[in-house]
């Protein structure tokens, strides 16, 4: 039977293959221009007509075309196109055109990917931007999102600043407030998961860092980034906040052993400005002359003691080999970060295969990537880095009578290092991704293909906490020992099918390229707690629970499920006048059952102006295109089941005496069963330009997008919910910016001479809410940005007409030198509010009302410039990088930056700042603590050096890296890159890491 | 023979056909989470929902003592029900003074307070919350729905009497809502869930609403003193519905004294109560054996923990020099201290002669010259956690002291007040009843009174001597007509000395969170 199906597709390809007698062939080889290696796997495609081939193992490949005159382009993706113009076919006759293609310096290879297929940069109409392995930023990098730091405009990066903690990435801005900003990531082909709800993060499970350092950065090829909505309505529901494409290494092209090695060392570069014993001590006795006796004469640096020069090293071994249609990559890694804080650790151990293979005459690509890896990662225990901040200097390690010290009073600060010998923090993930694609090219319709992809995501982490019955903690509350452990299951299925059809058409030299698909995600989570308390040993660790006082054990399990269909179609004219529609049609579970289903179009239209007959005459001017685009994209990263009113089932110290018993109590949940999808509909108009045949080239966008049914908990009318606040779909806000890219081949190399590429980016984006309620009346607040200081504090404001998350504080009254003024200036015998603070409404009083909003964390202009320079065998390159006015709220300043810390029953150290500003009670809303936060930065410099033709090893490269060389700020706080929200409230400190390392081709 | 490949396709893709609409089912349901679709298929789900009716008022979450939080917008700890009444029944009066910077929290000690302040806020939602549960719960347990899911018998008959407690609490917390707020949105079980903003009802409107319900829910309730712990009965209604009538002319603008001495009369003679003999063994950890309540906020140690409710009380009234372990907990939280102007109507701070003085002195000034200060101002010991045998509590970090909403004590000093207002009684009943408490808390008759000392401002002063703390001051002083524009004492109108404030300040704004969200509603005069 098998048999007999074979022979008839055998005989079906046969039979596609027109008479001979009336057609041409053109084929010839692909090769590198550097060594004339084949590049298999490289497109090629005859212009003008849906024909074309796809290159074997040894870089050949043939087409059979009607006779005629004809241009034909090479393409692979980290090379540059080339294309041969006029090339003459005659029926029956074989023409040759030879390809010789270079690995492409700066982001403009040939072929993009774009969602559900690939596309040609020259024809693109969107705003997409692809960085490749070449110009990945370098040092240390333990999660992939740092590969693009600085490199494309309107993409704002922000690191945590501990190794491997979670990265978050802004592309143009936030869209959201309630739901994810993040964007959404596709590893070959695979979707991961979206939304930050407590059991994932955006990118899936994790043991508590980043979920994407499941990735090593050395089997990335390209990191493709999708900016407008022409880009990324393919990806309908969850392409509102851009998508960030990652494209793993493949076998193509490269045979041998890749082997790269390198070890590091960070330290901490910079820090709060605490005060010294000496300050300290003089401090507590002029302000608190009661506490002198409590407070010890030792000279203690807390932070010191818990801070440490982190080692790094990192390990990765690639096999990969061709051999006729296939090719494979294989690869392992093996990265040990230290943080510079104690305990803090991060290991990973990756492997990853690719497999390609051509069969049926061709006709049938498969292509598999499969990735597994284990991160283990060591937390510091949460208190430590705050706790080193607030113990007083003049307090020493250890108790007199041994043990550590300890203040006597059980609400004080926990000495950091008695918490860094005692708790335990780590966590396991597992993680195993994988896809396998096949596209077979139908006989009976040349240039009709059908693709299917069938991928998983599998994940698994598991993060225990201990801390022992002798940890202060535990002793203060009598707790006698605590177990936790959380352990995330996560299941993800794909399954995509769709169908391509390329079609040249006579008329006018068009081309039509067709796409049409259905998709089917599902997920599956499943997520058990085990919390034990008063452990009858402390002996087990994290490694097991004896009998305990209290357990409780907890099973969460959740399900979404996400259906598509989508299309797309490309036209193009001439080669010059293109056009792209795609409409996506997405079902989600997680929206109410009225709402189950969203369309979400785009269209784009661009026109290569440099192709025009008219143009001939500017030979200078290489590129020019004019791009357009508009589309409607969605976000649907929130919490399944938002939709149904669940009953929270309370806990047990949440119980209610009726009679002699306690009662676990029930509680409705408030829901909005219409909830549904936020749509954002932005449009962008754009402009691709190159110079000296594109020495010179680069991108100009401005955009608008602007996004409704805003997901928002919102405070509902009382009494017409469950509770006071709902997550429901209000609200708009809207985001507006200029991006401007710019590539310059300063200086081209001759003979091994001096090159010099540099890149410019520069990207300013304006945020701003327009609506937070149904009604619009004006005026309406919601706070948000928690703080330290005082209980449940608030910094920030959701206010329309202004920035998310703009901070809302008091204006400071200042003296004429601007010091801020701290005086009793109402002589009413007492120094507070009414003294200090400018009445903005002019009631006479200073109260709540009188905060105002006063600018947001968001920076106005991230500038970027990336350097490489080689000369003969060295290489060097540099990342600039800057931020202009983003302004940080600095939370230990206004936390510690009061006498009145020295009063209380533990008094604790003081930010420097209270030297200044003299303030005795804390001033947590006043703007004295908002403040500028520009800086210019030297991300990375890196020196290296190859060598050729060494005996048994082909190339080898050895390199240096310094990351964050400097940082030049006013900012006065830890760092002026304090976390997405621009709160610097015990932050983990930033570290300039030095790398140095080889890497070995045989 | 082999089918043409271009029929395999059409068979194919009818294949496919038949197969997607199984593929364009997106519809997952909770399946570790319970709905209301199946909750009420357990028996005991009616009772659970009772408790955090009653829960409500106790804790501020469902994890306890923090996590999964009733109400957002502000820090759990700070959202619990009985904290936020309690800061809003006695800061902005002579009683108390909390030391704290927390956002807002100082404008409650000075009566500067706007709109956006998150206290008021909270405390609007909590009271709806409340509301909303109830309203939620009625609908649950309509007779309709409770024959559909075949709930007979006993069942039957304990869900009618949880309707009339639901009502009860219902009742309870509009109450807090006409006295702090005035006029304010009165949604019943019959409105459905929705998201269109009820319209605003005068305070007079859903006085009437309180008074009917709480008439009609009596027979549904145990007799006085007939209810298990912690849930209210006949004696928790008359109460409720005496202190009602009592500030009826505040509400309405027509007394109702005789009323509210009757309903106070009613749990007096219904004989279900009686004095404690140790004053201080009212707010300390075994209170729930007191003789005295008639009904008391549940809190434990162990099992009802919140940040609020009595943990907040004694945690905050710790500090200085004072031994946290006395007291029974882990530690001071350094807030709350009595004003001078309370100090002042005890004979002496330190108990004797009136043991009902508990105050701490030591290191303390009585001038409160300072808000910011702990040292400034006299933290009072009347809420502990300690048993009366001297041993604490089930934990140190929070109490296991009950709140008594209701005593006898109040009912006496009801009795008393409504006799002199002219509401009918006997003055030489309401002395006897007055001198019952000053004989308690004199030990013998020494602070006796005689009938021509019973007057309106000797009331409202023994009120204070008797249940300062207890979050009944505000009410008391605006019925007395010395809450805003007369009565001084130290740091009202936001300086030292003291001055009159308007008579805006006797309702709290509508908070400008609501506003926005309910457009039918009107803000108070003044703000």
């Amino acid at each position: 039977m098998l048999r007999t199906a074979f022979r008839s597709v055998v005989a079906t390809l046969l039979a596609a293959v027109p008479a001979l007698g009336q057609t041409g062939t053109i084929s010839g080889r692909v090769v590198t221009a550097d060594g004339g290696l084949p590049i298999v796997s490289a497109q090629v495609r005859v212009v003008g007509t849906g024909a074309g081939a796809i290159t074997h193992a040894d870089g050949r490949y043939s087409i059979v075309v009607q006779p005629g005159r004809y241009t034909v382009r090479a393409l692979r993706i980290g090379f540059g196109a080339d294309s041969v113009r006029d090339v003459v076919v005659t029926a029956g006759a074989v023409t040759t055109v030879d390809f010789q293609l270079k690995a492409s310096a700066i982001a403009l290879s040939g072929v993009v990917v774009v969602g559900y297929g690939t596309q040609e940069a020259r024809n693109l109409t969107g705003s997409i931007r692809t960085v490749t392995d070449s110009t990945f930023n370098t040092g240390r990098i333990v999660s992939p999102q740092q590969l693009i730091e600085g490199k494309v405009p309107g993409v704002q990066v922000v690191e945590s600043n501990e190794p491997g903690g979670s990265v978050s990435i802004r592309i143009r801005g936030g869209t959201s407030v309630t739901s994810s900003n993040e964007p959404l990531y596709v590893v070959d082909n695979v979707p991961l998961p979206t939304g930050d709800n407590g059991l994932q993060k955006t990118g899936g499970v994790s043991g508590g860092r980043d979920p994407l350092n499941f990735l090593n950065p050395e089997d990335i090829a390209s990191v493709t980034v999708l900016k407008d909505a022409a880009a990324t309505a393919i990806y309908g529901s969850r392409g509102a906040n851009g998508v960030i494409v990652i494209t793993t290494k493949s076998g193509a092209g490269t045979s041998g052993v890749t082997a790269t090695t390198s070890i590091s060392s960070s330290h901490v570069a910079g820090g709060p400005n605490l005060l010294g014993p000496a300050d300290y001590a003089a401090a507590v006795a002029k302000y608190a002359p009661a506490n002198v006796g409590k407070l010890g004469t030792a000279a203690t640096n807390w932070r010191d003691l818990v801070q440490r020069s982190g080692f790094g090293q990192d390990h990765a071994l690639a096999f990969s080999g061709n051999r006729q249609d296939m090719n494979y990559r294989l690869s392992l890694g093996y990265l040990d970060q230290q943080g510079v804080v104690d305990g803090t650790d991060v290991k990973r151990l990756t492997s990853s295969l690719a497999y390609s293979d051509h069969l049926l005459n061709n006709r049938l690509s498969l292509q598999a990537n499969v990735k597994g890896a284990r991160t283990q990662d060591a937390f510091t225990p949460s208190g430590v880095i705050g706790d080193a901040t607030a113990f007083a200097p003049t307090l020493p390690v250890m108790a007199p009578g041994g043990g550590f010290y300890q203040y006597p009073d059980p609400l004080g600060p926990n000495n950091p290092l008695g918490e860094l010998a005692l708790i335990q923090d780590e966590a396991t993930t597992y993680r195993g991704i994988g896809n396998l694609q096949g596209k077979y090219s139908l006989p009976f319709l040349e240039g009709l293909s059908v693709t299917t992809d069938a991928g998983f995501d599998v994940a698994n982490a598991n993060h225990t906490t201990f801390s022992p019955s002798t940890d202060q903690g535990q002793l203060e509350n009598g707790l006698g020992g605590t177990f936790n452990r959380s352990t995330s299951t996560q299941t993800n299925g794909l399954f995509d099918v769709y169908g391509n059809y390329l079609r040249g058409l006579g008329w006018m030299a068009s081309s039509l390229d067709l796409t049409a698909g259905y998709s089917y995600e599902a997920q599956h989570g499943d997520y058990p707690t085990l919390f034990a308390q008063g452990l009858s040993s402390d002996l087990l660790g994290v490694n097991g629970v004896p009998t305990a006082t209290t357990e409780r054990t907890t099973v969460f399990v959740d399900d979404s499920k996400l259906i598509s269909f989508f299309g797309r179609a490309n036209y193009s004219i001439r080669d010059r006048y293109l056009a792209t529609l795609s409409v996506r049609r997405d079902g989600s579970s997680k929206f109410g059952p009225e709402h189950q289903w969203g369309i979400f179009p785009a269209a784009a239209f661009a026109w290569r102006i440099s192709e025009e007959p008219f143009m001939k005459g500017f030979s200078r001017l290489s590129e020019l295109k004019l791009r357009a685009s508009w589309g409607v994209n969605g976000n649907q990263a929130f919490p399944n089941y938002r939709a149904f009113s669940d009953y929270v089932i309370g806990g047990p110290q949440a119980q209610v005496q009726l009679g002699n018993t306690f009662i676990t109590t029930i509680r409705p949940s408030a829901a909005d069963p219409g909830i549904r999808w936020e749509r954002t509909a932005s449009t962008n108009v754009g402009l691709d330009y190159g110079f000296f045949a594109n020495r010179v080239n680069g991108t100009v966008d401005v955009y608008s997008k602007k996004t409704t049914d805003l997901i928002f908990t919102v405070p509902v009318a009382a009494g017409t919910n469950l509770s006071n606040y709902l997550t429901t779909n209000i609200g708009s806000m809207q985001n507006k910016g200029v991006e401007l890219g710019l590539n310059v081949a300063v200086l081209e190399s001759h003979d091994h001479g001096l090159a010099w590429d540099a890149s410019f980016n520069a990207a300013t984006n304006t945020n701003k809410l327009l609506q937070i309620n149904a009604v619009g009346t004006g005026g309406e607040q919601i706070l948000t940005g928690g703080i330290a200081g005082g209980v449940g504090s608030n910094i920030e404001v959701l206010q329309p007409g202004y920035a998310v998350n703009s901070f809302l504080v008091y204006q400071q009254k200042r003296d004429a030198s601007g010091k801020p003024l701290y005086a009793d200036v109402n002589n009413d015998g007492t120094i507070n509010e009414q003294d200090l603070y400018v009445d903005q409404n002019g009631d006479g009083i200073i109260n709540q009302s009188d905060r105002r909003v006063f600018h947001d964390p968001a920076p106005k202009w991230i500038l970027s410039h990336t350097s490489l320079i080689t000369y003969g065998n060295a290489d060097f390159s540099t990342t600039l990088r800057a931020y202009l006015g983003n302004y940080v709220y600095n939370n230990v300043a206004s936390n510690f930056g009061h006498y009145s810390a020295l009063t209380g029953s533990s008094p604790t150290n003081l930010d420097a700042s209270v030297l200044s500003t003299g303030f005795v009670n804390p001033q947590y809303f006043s703007d004295v603590y908002v403040e500028s936060a520009s800086f210019l930065r030297m991300d990375n410099l890196t020196a290296g050096y190859t060598l050729h033709s060494l005996r048994g090893v082909r190339q080898a490269r050895i390199f240096g890296t310094i990351q964050n060389v400097f940082t030049s700020t006013h900012y006065s706080g830890v760092d002026p890159t304090a976390g997405i929200n621009g709160i610097d409230n015990n932050i983990y400190p930033r570290s300039r890491t030095f790398v140095m390392g080889a890497n070995l081709v045989f | 023979m082999p089918l043409r490949p271009s029929t395999r396709m059409i068979v194919a893709g009818f294949a496919l056909l038949a197969v997607i609409p199984a593929c364009t089912d997106v519809t997952t349901e909770p399946q570790s989470t319970v709905t209301s679709a199946n909750i009420f298929n357990e028996a005991t789900s009616y009772k659970a929902y009772l408790a955090k009716l009653y829960g409500g008022l106790a804790v501020s979450g469902q994890s306890g003592p923090a996590g999964n939080a009733d109400i957002q917008g502000i820090d759990e700890g700070f959202s619990q029900y009985l904290r936020l009444y309690w800061q809003m029944e006695e800061l902005p009066t002579d009683e108390a003074v909390i030391a704290w910077n927390d956002a807002g929290v100082q404008e409650l000690n000075t009566q500067i307070w706007g709109s956006s302040n998150q206290f008021l806020g909270a405390m609007y939602s909590r009271i709806f919350f409340q509301v909303s549960l109830a309203n939620e719960f009625l609908r649950q347990t309509t007779d309709d729905k409770l024959a559909a899911r075949g709930v007979t018998g006993q069942l039957l008959a304990d869900v009618h009497q949880y309707r009339a407690e639901a009502r009860f609490l219902r009742a309870y917390s509009y109450w807090h809502g006409i006295d702090l707020f005035g006029d304010i949105p009165l949604v019943k079980e019959t409105d459905a869930l929705t998201s269109t903003p009820p319209q605003q009802s005068t305070r007079a409107q859903v006085y009437a609403f309180i008074e009917s319900e709480l008439n009609a829910i009596k027979g549904d309730l145990p007799p006085a003193g007939k209810a298990e712990y912690g849930r209210v009965d006949q004696g928790a209604v008359n109460m409720l519905l005496a202190t009602l009538y009592l500030n009826a002319a505040t509400y309405t603008g027509t007394a109702h004294n005789a009323e509210a001495l009757a309903a106070a009369q009613a749990v007096i003679a219904s004989g279900a109560y009686t004095l404690d003999p140790n004053y201080h063994h009212l707010f300390l950890a075994d209170n729930n054996t007191s003789p005295e309540i008639i009904w008391a906020i549940g809190q434990d140690g162990k099992r009802t923990q919140s940040y609020g409710g009595t943990s907040f009380l004694i945690h905050a009234s710790i500090g200085g020099s004072m031994d946290a372990k006395s007291e029974g907990m882990d530690g001071g939280w350094w807030g709350l201290r009595a004003r001078q102007e309370l100090v002042s109507l005890f004979p002496s701070p330190t108990a004797s002669p009136d043991k009902r003085a508990l105050f701490y002195t030591q290191g303390q000034t009585t001038s409160v010259t300072d808000l910011l200060d702990f040292g400034k101002g006299l933290p009072s010991t009347k809420w502990q956690n300690v048993k009366s045998d001297g041993t604490p509590g089930s934990d140190p970090g929070f109490a296991d002291t009950d709140f008594p909403v209701f005593r006898l004590a109040e009912a006496y000093l009801i009795y008393a007040e409504a006799t002199v207002r002219g509401g009918g009684g006997s003055r030489a009943q309401a002395v006897s009843y007055i001198n019952a408490l000053r004989q308690r808390a004199y030990g013998d008759a020494s602070g006796n009174i005689s009938d021509s000392q019973l007057d309106l401002p000797f009331i409202l002063a023994e009120r204070s001597r008797e249940l300062y703390w207890e979050a009944k001051r505000r009410t008391d002083l605006i019925r007395f007509n010395t809450f805003s524009v007369n009565g001084v004492w130290q740091w009202k109108g936001n300086i030292l000395g003291g001055r009159p404030t308007t008579a805006i300040h006797d309702l709290f704004p509508l908070p400008a969170t609501e506003l926005v969200a309910n457009p039918n509603l009107k803000q108070n005069a003044g703000y």
